[in-house]
């Protein structure tokens, strides 16, 4: 059965593009055209995945999202602009599971989809190996190894990475980051991380100067690769 | 003080001053005057019957205040007019319901009835008098109609007084009915108004029928009857006469005369003004001037004198008249300079009863004035009741024993006189020994003055007598010529005691004259220090404060609103009278409060603050402390001419700021305009024509072209967002609406997501980039910093041929992280290095022409700026080629503690 997306958005134009891209691609658009029937929507038809404008003519985008994981746990992309981290971040911590600059190619919401929907499958799938490029991490063993060898990583190394590893391409903001792996009281720790993720990429990255693995996500978070 | 200066207009020409006047008269109500010889004649019914018409016509008529005095026909013409109700005013526990003039003013009837003209309004109101209420409505664009009785007309009080034995308080100015545009004559015989009399149709206080049964004679109302019927015939002839003169039509008004009123401040000085202004009316409004001279030898006049002349001065300019001051120590002299100067053909002075011994001496005013006019006639006006009330004109200095030094020192010079004159008498033989005494009368009279010289020379000639005339040690008087010697004595004295008191008296008065001119140099100095408003207006609030010797207030204008801008010795918020004044003076131009007309009551008098370009602001003196007229009223009023001044420089300063910013604003805005018109038009007309293209003629094309055009429309689309995105940069830093986020970020992280948003734009060219292991984090907002290095990279991308290298690097640097971006590109002169940073500054066309807009990196100045970094430009870098830009920012110091 193709994965039904459902697209709430007051613009017409992302309709007429997006669906038949959608339905090109193999999914199966709904649409939405406000915040009222985006919720209905989820409710009635509660469709594989979600993409949500924030700026939406009857309500908040960000009310919509909170409203929507009161009883839906399934994957949504925000569409944002680009000057507006602020709400880029709030939405990921409010449970967003990506956001899309506006204005986006096809191309980049549909490889934000895909990477959404594995999380789906996988979620809460009891994987003991994380594959990425050369690197594996064995959750069981919390084990870090780079081309098969492995890698001396310290403990809270060995946590950061395996949380962001576990996000599987999903953005983790700061905060969860920080709140996840130092404890509510370092939330604002964010040098912690910056040390810790350079010494991370010092470790796994081929090229340091060029990271693949862990991406930053300015302002925002960082991101595990995820092929 | 307003001096005259009226030219003569050559003939067949428009008077200038007459088309002033239609073109102040044009936007103003109407002056309606129901004139009459006396109450009773039934002013107030006729115009309540011609205001009935009018309303009947549909005009809007208000009946503004009306008083019918109870008089059942006058109360019927008032039913079913909209009448204003009045307003209550309290004073001292009375209530006084008065005329509502805000509320008249906020209804804005096209006419409104205001009776009785001369009525004096209830202290507490607005403005003293009535008429200066019609003067206000008639501003505002209301058709007032009033009513008023002959006898209430200022120029007429003395007359009315003789014909009636009444004296007028309430008056009106003549000027407040020459102003009228109609003047409707309410006329009925004196036997008639006798007979409404009778049969009580005529409305009297209790208290006043005795004085009433005096003022209502036959031989009183012909005569007043007279004086209205010739008053109303006269403003007729105004009228015509300053419609001729509008018009340019040559006429009888330029007759030459010119009349010259000499006041002094003697309780004869309005008598005299009125007089003036009946010359003047009866030489066919003759031009008039009310001139005072000022004794510059002189100690200035007692304070009684000095505020009876400043009231005879504004009634002159109340009768139309205008005033001088004449300055010099020869009244005749100055006098007839003035005259001959401005061409004057009569002079009027009074004559008071005490200078009779100086006119028979042939030394009176009059006489010397006759001496010396030439072509002019002289008026000599006579007092007609003597004010026994008043002050002798001659000013005495009190006798005061706090001088007994000056008689001390003169019996000293008399002692010493005599121990000489014994000396000498038994060294020789006939020695003239008055003339010892009278040397020390003489140094007496020269150091002391008048009264100490005189006792001396009494003490002198005592001695003089006692101890060496004939009959010796004796009181004596031997011979006739003895008595010589005293008079002699007494002579010398008041001459040189005379002569000394005047120097004294001159001396004092430059001293004081002296101490002014230095109060207001430095005045100059201290506001010519201060370049701001604020501080303007606080130095000025203090020198007023100290100059008048009570709490200054400097209100100045603040987006139309008057507000207090600082006050001497503190700013406190002035109560709602005060400032209802402070707004008057702002509003009117007018000095307002205490000793004006304008709400007298107020405990402070305000001033307007008059620029060359109109007005400032105000500033008040709390009054009581400085008597108006004074010399440090004077010395006030000149420092806030100098306070005006430098406000306005102030002022014009702060606008040569506003209007700097402003142009950049506007240089800002059209460049934006011309980029926006470019730079967004270029990708629109890619977009548009190669969709058309394909929609036309895309099944024909093979593949490739038609993917090629695809590709173009996305490409253009990109740079169109870029474009955008630059642009909103853009407004956030000139709109200050740039909100940082900074945070702890590894410039490496940064660079690499900058490189990465780039990479498929970099068309063939190489991006290197050269990190260090280790690099201290910086305290900056990620996002920014990424648009920043984007922009740097966009515009190397622009700049230099596809192929070329692009090196990033980043390294610590003496406390700070530096990001080096350097490309092969052409470079940049060094003369444009300083502006590579400025808005929509582009160096020639990019080579790569699909790529910068100009902004970029002013954006990028921008941003950096805000975060507290530097960002620089160096170029040519290697073989006269070749851009590197460097941006430092500040290390920050993290804590490395509890990290593992």
């Amino acid at each position: 059965m193709r994965p039904r997306i459902l697209i709430v958005d007051d613009e017409p134009q992302i309709h007429r593009f997006l669906a038949p891209a959608l339905t090109a691609a193999g999914y199966d658009p709904l649409r939405a055209d406000d915040g009222a029937s985006g919720l209905k929507g989820i409710a009635v038809w509660s469709p594989d995945a979600v993409v949500l404008d924030l700026g939406l003519p009857d309500m908040d985008g960000k009310a919509v999202l909170e409203q929507a994981r009161a009883f839906y746990d399934g994957p949504i992309i925000i569409l944002s602009a680009r000057d507006r981290e602020i709400e880029k971040i709030d939405s990921l911590d409010r449970g967003a599971n990506d956001y899309v600059e506006k204005p986006f190619g096809v191309g980049e919401l549909l490889a934000r989809l895909r990477v959404a929907l594995r999380q789906r499958q996988r979620f809460p799938g009891g994987e003991t190996v994380i594959r990425a490029g050369g690197v594996e991490i064995d959750l069981e063993r919390r084990l870090v190894r780079r081309d098969g060898e492995i890698v001396k990583v310290s403990p809270r190394e060995y946590d950061l990475l395996s949380r962001l590893a576990q996000g599987h391409g999903k953005v983790l903001t700061h905060k969860e980051l920080l709140v996840s792996v130092w404890g509510p009281a370092h939330v604002h720790d964010t040098q912690y991380l910056r040390v810790f993720i350079g010494q991370l990429r010092q470790k796994l990255e081929t090229d340091p100067a060029h990271p693949k693995l862990i991406l930053t996500e300015a302002g925002v978070g960082y991101r595990f690769y995820s092929p | 003080m307003p001096t005259e200066d009226r030219s003569h207009t050559e003939p067949g020409r428009p008077d200038p001053e007459a088309l002033l006047a239609a073109a102040n008269k044009a936007g103003r109500g109407r002056l309606k005057v129901f004139l009459g010889m006396a109450p009773g004649v039934g002013k107030t019914y006729e115009m309540l019957r011609a205001a009935r018409r009018r309303k009947a016509e549909g005009v809007d008529v208000l009946i503004g205040v009306v008083e019918t005095h109870g008089r059942r026909e006058t109360e019927s013409l008032l039913r079913g007019m909209d009448v204003l109700p009045r307003k209550p005013i309290e004073h001292r526990g009375r209530a006084y319901l008065e005329f509502d003039i805000d509320a008249a003013l906020a209804r804005k009837p096209k006419v409104l009835l205001v009776d009785e003209y001369a009525h004096s309004n209830a202290p507490g109101s607005r403005h003293p008098k009535r008429w200066q209420d019609v003067e206000e409505l008639l501003a505002a664009g209301i058709d007032v109609w009033t009513t008023l009785n002959v006898q209430h007309l200022e120029s007429l009080v003395d007359v009315v007084l003789r014909i009636t034995g009444v004296q007028q308080r309430e008056t009106v100015p003549d000027s407040a009915l020459s102003r009228a545009d109609d003047i409707e004559l309410v006329d009925i015989t004196p036997d008639e108004l006798r007979e409404r009399m009778a049969a009580g149709k005529v409305y009297v206080p209790e208290t006043a029928r005795l004085a009433a049964d005096n003022f209502f004679k036959v031989e009183n109302l012909t005569a007043l009857r007279e004086l209205a019927l010739r008053r109303a015939a006269q403003t007729v002839d105004d009228q015509l006469v300053a419609a001729m003169r509008e018009k340019g039509v040559e006429g009888p008004w330029a007759a030459g005369e010119r009349i010259l009123v000499l006041v002094s401040g003697d309780p004869m000085s309005n008598t005299l003004v009125r007089a003036g202004r009946r010359l003047s009316d009866m030489m066919m409004d003759a031009p008039w001037t009310v001139a005072h001279v000022e004794r510059t030898d002189r100690a200035p006049p007692p304070a009684r004198w000095s505020a009876r002349l400043r009231e005879a001065l504004k009634l002159a300019e109340q009768l139309g008249g205008l005033t001088v001051a004449l300055n010099g120590h020869d009244i005749v002299a100055t006098v007839m300079a003035y005259a001959r100067r401005n061409n004057v053909t009569q002079i009027v002075i009074g004559k008071t009863v005490e200078r009779n011994w100086r006119e028979r001496l042939g030394r009176s005013l009059a006489a010397a004035l006759l001496r010396e006019a030439r072509g002019a006639a002289i008026h000599v006006v006579t007092e007609a009741v003597r004010d026994t009330t008043d002050v002798p004109a001659v000013k005495r200095e009190p006798f005061a024993w706090d001088n007994w030094k000056a008689y001390l020192t003169g019996a000293g010079f008399v002692a010493i006189a005599t121990l000489a004159a014994w000396g000498l008498d038994t060294a020789f033989d006939r020695v003239d020994l008055g003339m010892i005494f009278l040397a020390a009368v003489l140094a007496a009279g020269v150091l002391h003055g008048l009264r100490p010289a005189l006792a001396a020379a009494t003490v002198a000639f005592l001695v003089y007598n006692y101890f060496f005339l004939a009959p010796r040690y004796s009181f004596q008087i031997g011979a006739p010529t003895d008595f010589l010697t005293l008079f002699v004595f007494w002579a010398v004295a008041l001459a040189t005691g005379g002569l000394a008191g005047r120097v004294r008296d001159q001396a004092r008065g430059s001293q004081r004259r002296a101490a002014a001119v230095s109060t207001l140099l430095a005045a100059a100095r201290t506001l010519s220090g201060a370049s701001a408003r604020e501080p303007v207006a606080r130095a000025l609030a203090e020198q007023v404060a100290a100059a008048a010797g009570a709490r200054a207030i400097v209100l100045l204008s603040r987006d139309g609103e008057l507000e207090p801008a600082a006050g001497a010795p503190s700013l406190e918020p002035l109560q709602a009278a005060p400032m209802a004044a402070a707004r008057w003076a702002w509003e009117k131009g007018e000095a307002a409060g205490a000793g004006t007309s304008t709400l007298p009551h107020t405990a402070w008098t305000f001033w307007p603050m008059q620029g060359a370009r109109g007005r400032i602001g105000v500033a008040g003196v709390e009054a009581g402390a400085m008597a108006s007229g004074s010399d440090e009223e004077r010395l006030v009023l000149g420092l806030l001419d100098q306070g005006a001044t430098a406000l306005e420089r102030a002022e014009l300063a702060a606008e040569a700021v506003e209007t700097e910013s402003l142009r950049r604003a506007d240089r800002f805005r059209s460049a934006l305009l011309s980029s926006i018109s470019h730079d967004l038009r270029t990708p629109l007309s890619t977009v548009l024509g190669a969709s058309s293209t394909l929609l036309s003629y895309g099944k024909a094309m093979d593949p490739d072209t038609r993917d090629d055009l695809l590709v173009s429309i996305g490409e253009e689309a990109e740079r169109l967002n870029r474009y955008v995105g630059n642009l909103l940069d853009m407004t956030r830093l000139e709109g200050g609406a740039l909100r940082l986020r900074t945070d702890w970020i590894d410039v490496r992280d940064v660079l690499a997501a900058a490189a990465e948003r780039v990479s498929r734009r970099l068309g063939g060219r190489a991006l290197t980039r050269d990190f260090p292991t280790d690099l201290t984090l910086v305290q900056a907002d990620a996002s920014l910093l990424e648009q920043v290095v984007v922009n740097i990279l966009e515009n190397a991308i622009a700049y230099s041929p596809p192929g070329a290298a692009i090196e990033m690097a980043a390294y610590e640097d003496r406390g700070n992280v530096v990001i080096s971006i350097e490309d092969e590109g052409r470079g940049i002169p060094p003369a444009e290095l300083e502006r590579v940073f400025d808005k929509f500054q582009r160096l020639e066309e990019p080579t790569d022409r699909t790529q910068g807009v100009g902004l970029g990196l002013s954006i990028a100045k921008g941003f950096i700026d805000a975060m507290g970094g530097r960002i620089a430009a160096a170029s040519p870098i290697h073989d006269g080629k070749g851009t590197r830009m460097l941006i430092s920012l500040p290390k920050a110091m993290p804590t490395h503690h509890n990290l593992l």
